[in-house]
């Protein structure tokens, strides 16, 4: 899967393009834990390129939200399609993780 | 008493990155019985979590092994079966994962569960896992659920 990082002094936006499957969740989750080592302490994943979802790439992400949140920072979600939405409501990690509607509201919101 | 409807079958081998063609046949397959989009969107999941779970666990991430998947569509409900031949999936040793928690693995079941109106496991097999899923179309069901034949209900 392509996954863009763009680091800015605040946020790190990382965008996964595809679908975030057991094929994915491994490349997603090692990208996400170089980004919190290498010091960045707010991390934006934006979900808008992502149409599918499964445990394993909500696992990937959860395992690094607690990390980013270990290491005094956080990680949070935005544009979330309906469908991968759904799949967080089910399994009520939409409580857990701060989701911003788009990446511009997000930025907005936590700079 | 009527013949069952033809089922539509895919067989896929146990990479990961076959997951992305299986999906694409199912969607092809749910849409052809008129099933409505975010019903496919759910089904894909919980078919897709269980071929990751043959993937992962029956396989243990060994390449090659056989998983297969049919669909039947009746008037009253989709039937979708899930076959593999590897470690045999043990409802005894399953455990609902506690949400509070926010787990990040272990997921997998829970969602399948969540989809389906009844899950049923074959256990009597000399290897492997075979799983049923039952879907009641909307307007169709109990949800309540079932066991077939001699296999055991996951829920």
């Amino acid at each position: 899967m392509d996954i863009d990082v763009t680091r800015s002094a605040e946020i790190t936006v990382v965008a996964p393009r595809g679908d975030l499957d057991l094929a994915a969740a491994e490349q997603m989750k090692r990208t996400l834990t170089d980004v919190i080592d290498g010091g960045s302490r707010k991390v934006l994943v934006d979900l808008a390129m992502v149409g599918y979802i499964d445990s394993s790439g909500m696992g990937s992400l959860v395992a690094a939200m607690k990390h980013a949140r270990a290491s005094g920072g956080d990680l949070r979600l935005c544009a979330l399609q309906d469908d991968v939405r759904a799949i967080f409501e089910m399994t009520r990690l939409i409580k857990a993780i701060t989701i911003h509607g788009s990446r511009t509201e997000a930025l907005g919101a936590w700079a | 008493m009527s013949a069952p409807p033809p089922s539509g079958t895919f067989s896929m081998s146990s990479e990961a990155e076959h997951l992305q063609r299986l999906r694409q046949w199912l969607r092809t397959e749910l849409e052809r019985l008129g099933v409505d989009r975010p019903t496919q969107a759910a089904l894909v999941l919980a078919v897709g979590e269980l071929c990751a779970n043959s993937i992962e666990h029956a396989y243990e991430g060994r390449g090659g092994e056989p998983i297969h998947v049919s669909v039947r569509g009746f008037d009253d409900r989709l039937l979708i079966e899930v076959e593999d031949f590897g470690r045999a999936f043990d409802p005894a040793r399953y455990v609902e994962p506690d949400l509070g928690t926010v787990p990040d693995h272990g997921l997998g079941i829970h969602l399948v569960r969540r989809i389906a109106d009844s899950v049923s496991i074959d256990v009597r097999r000399e290897r492997g896992t075979r799983w049923t899923l039952v879907k009641y179309r909307p307007g169709h069901g109990p949800a309540a659920g079932s066991t077939e034949g001699g296999a055991r209900s996951a829920r």
